[in-house]
C-alpha cells in the first residue's frame, strides 16, 4: 500500500507547468462587503507540501472549501488537478473529490460504523469490490498502526487514533491532493507530531499536501513552504532555503 | 459487473442499516402502508369477484321468447327457425307446453301432487335462445331482443338484461369508490413514506456529508434511501397480503349475507398469484415513489 501518485521523494513543483493547485485572483464573500478571501492567487506544485497559516478568521478554511468544491468563489478562477473548479458541473464534483482527500479538525467519522467501515466509505463510492476494499483498508490501517482497532467504533478510540482513521479514509483512495484543515487542532502536542508525520509522509510519496494550521511551532518544525493569510489576503509566501520556487 | 455487485451490496447493507437504526419509524411506515393496502386490496378483491361473477353468468345469459297459447306446432317451429336466423343467435331450442309443464313438475318436487288438480296445462311453449359469445352481454342482448320483439306469435320476451344492467351499475359504483379510495390511500402512503425517508435523511445528514466529501455521486447517496422506501413498501405489501388472506379465510363467513347480495351465492376467490404479486409490487412502487418525493428537493452536499 502506498500513498498517492508517485513523483518521487522531494519532487520539486514546477513553476506552474505541473501545478496541482492554481488560484487566480480568488475572492469569497458571504455577505455584501464582508470578504473571507480577497484577491488570493496561489500555485502549489504536484507533490509539494504547503502550510497555510494565519489567525482564526484569516480565510484558511474558506480557501480549502473552495479547493474541494464545497463552495464557489465569488470572483476568480481555481484549477485543481487541471480542472476548473468554478466551472465544474455538479456531476463532475464527485470525480474531483475522489482525487482530493480531505481531513478535518473534528475527524468527521460515523459513530455507528466500525473503523473499517469508516475508512471503506471512500472505496465504496468508487465501487471497489468488497474483498479488495477490505485488503486496502487493512493495509492503510496497518501503516497507521490501527489494524487491530478496525472492528472498533470511533468513540472507543482516542482523539489521535480517530484522526489517524480520518487520515486513513482520506488516503485509502490514493488521492493526488490531500487537504487538511487544522488536523491537529484537537490533539495534544505528542499526538500533533504523530499526525503531522503521517501527513508529511504522504507528501514524500508524491501527494500534494496543503495543511491549514494556526500552530506556528508546527510550521517551524517541518520547515516547509508556508503561505500566511490575514484578513483574507496572502501576506507572506515563504519557502524553505534550498527549495525551488 | 463486480462494480455493480459492490454497489448493490453497499445499497442493500446501508438501507437495512437505516431501517434498523430507526425501527419504530420504519415499523410505523410499514404498518401504515399495510393498512392502506389492506383497504385498497379489499376493494380490489370485491371488484375482481364481482367481475368474475359477471363473466361466469355471461355464459348462461339467454333470451326466452314465450309464445302465444294455442300456436300450432308448425308455427312454433317456423318461429324457432326465424329466431335462429337473427344475427347474434347461436342456438334456439323449442320448449313445448308439455315439456314446460314436466320441467315445472320436476322443479316443485313434493308439491307435484297439487299440479294434478289442474284441469289443463297453463304453461306456454317457449323458445330458449342462446347468444353467440360476443353478444353475451347487456348490449348484445338488447340487439337480439329488439330483433325478436313484435314477431307474430311471440307474446313476451324475457332476458337477464335488466339484471345485467343493474349489476353493471353496482360494479361501476364499486369500481369508482375503489378508484377514489385507492387514490386517497395512495397519496397518504406516499406522504407517509416521504416523511419517513425525510426523517432518515435528517438522521443521517452526517453520513451524507461525509459521503459527499469522499466523492459520492448524488445517485450513490440517494440509492440506499430509495431502496429503503422500496423495501418498506414491499414489506407493507406482504403484510397487507397476509392480513387480507387472514381476513378472507377467517372473517368471510361473518359477511356471508352481504356477499350473497353482491355475489349471488358464488364462492368468492382470493387473489391469484399474479394479483398477489402485483399488490406487493404496488406497495414497493409506492414506497419507491414516496422516497423519490422525499429526495426530490435534493440532498445537501
Amino acid at each position: 500500500m502506498k500513498f498517492g501518485r508517485r513523483l518521487g521523494p522531494g519532487a520539486a513543483p514546477g513553476p506552474g507547468g505541473d501545478a496541482a493547485i492554481r488560484a487566480y485572483h480568488v475572492s469569497k464573500s458571504y455577505a455584501a462587503g464582508s470578504f473571507a478571501l480577497r484577491d488570493v492567487s496561489l500555485e502549489v506544485g504536484r507533490g509539494e507540501f504547503v502550510f497555510l497559516t494565519g489567525p482564526s478568521g484569516a480565510g484558511k478554511t474558506s480557501l480549502l472549501k473552495l479547493l474541494f468544491a464545497a463552495e464557489d468563489p465569488s470572483e476568480g478562477q481555481i484549477l485543481v488537478l487541471g480542472r476548473n473548479v468554478v466551472r465544474l458541473g455538479h456531476r463532475a464534483v464527485p470525480d474531483l473529490r475522489r482525487r482530493v482527500g480531505v481531513v478535518f479538525q473534528d475527524f468527521k467519522l460515523l459513530e455507528r460504523r466500525t473503523i473499517e467501515e469508516n475508512v471503506g466509505l471512500a472505496l465504496d463510492v468508487v465501487g471497489t469490490p468488497r474483498r479488495d476494499a477490505r485488503a486496502k483498508v487493512f493495509a492503510i490501517l496497518k501503516q497507521l498502526g490501527l489494524q487491530h482497532r478496525r472492528h472498533h467504533h470511533p468513540l472507543s478510540l482516542s482523539g489521535g487514533e480517530q484522526q489517524r482513521v480520518a487520515i486513513a479514509r482520506a488516503l485509502v483512495n490514493e488521492p493526488e491532493v490531500l487537504l487538511a484543515d487544522e488536523p491537529t487542532g484537537n490533539l495534544d502536542p505528542d499526538l500533533t507530531v504523530e499526525i503531522m508525520d503521517i501527513i508529511a509522509s504522504a507528501a514524500t510519496r508524491g501527494t500534494t499536501v496543503l495543511v491549514a494550521t494556526h500552530e506556528l511551532g508546527l510550521v517551524s518544525r517541518y520547515g516547509k513552504r508556508t503561505v500566511r493569510l490575514e484578513g483574507g489576503r496572502i501576506v507572506e509566501d515563504s519557502r524553505p532555503r534550498g527549495s525551488t520556487a | 459487473m463486480r462494480w455493480l455487485a459492490a454497489r448493490s451490496l453497499y445499497f442493500g447493507r446501508t438501507a437495512l442499516r437505516g431501517i434498523s437504526a430507526s425501527p419504530v419509524t420504519s415499523a410505523v411506515a410499514v404498518a401504515t402502508i399495510a393498512v392502506c393496502l389492506v383497504l385498497a386490496g379489499a376493494f380490489a378483491l370485491l371488484l375482481f369477484n364481482m367481475e368474475g361473477l359477471l363473466d361466469r353468468f355471461g355464459g348462461d345469459l339467454h333470451v326466452t321468447a314465450y309464445l302465444e297459447p294455442g300456436l300450432p306446432a308448425e308455427s312454433q317451429r317456423e318461429l324457432a327457425d326465424l329466431a335462429h336466423s337473427v344475427e347474434g343467435v347461436a342456438a334456439v331450442r323449442l320448449v313445448s307446453e308439455q315439456e314446460a309443464f314436466e320441467r315445472f313438475r320436476s322443479g316443485v318436487a313434493h308439491g307435484a301432487a297439487y299440479l294434478d288438480g289442474l284441469g289443463e296445462n297453463p304453461l306456454p311453449a317457449s323458445l330458449e335462445i342462446t347468444l353467440v359469445p360476443a353478444r353475451q352481454n347487456s348490449a348484445g342482448m338488447a340487439v337480439v331482443v329488439e330483433s325478436l320483439d313484435g314477431l307474430p306469435g311471440v307474446e313476451e320476451l324475457n332476458s337477464g338484461q335488466d339484471w345485467v344492467e343493474g349489476y353493471l351499475r353496482a360494479l361501476a359504483l364499486v369500481r369508482g369508490l375503489g378508484l377514489g379510495l385507492g387514490v386517497i390511500l395512495g397519496v397518504a402512503t406516499l406522504l407517509i413514506v416521504a416523511n419517513t425517508i425525510r426523517l432518515a435523511v435528517v438522521a443521517r445528514r452526517d453520513e451524507i456529508e461525509i459521503l459527499s466529501l469522499v466523492g459520492a455521486s448524488p445517485g450513490f447517496v440517494r440509492g440506499p434511501f430509495l431502496l429503503e422506501g422500496l423495501l418498506q413498501g414491499a414489506v407493507g405489501g406482504v403484510v397487507a397480503l397476509v392480513l387480507l388472506f387472514g381476513l378472507f379465510s377467517l372473517g368471510l363467513p361473518g359477511f356471508a349475507f352481504g356477499l350473497e347480495l353482491v355475489l349471488g351465492g358464488a364462492v368468492p376467490n382470493f387473489f391469484s398469484v399474479a394479483q398477489a404479486l402485483a399488490l406487493v409490487a404496488g406497495g414497493a412502487f409506492l414506497g419507491l415513489l414516496g422516497a423519490g418525493a422525499a429526495l426530490a428537493g435534493g440532498l445537501r452536499s
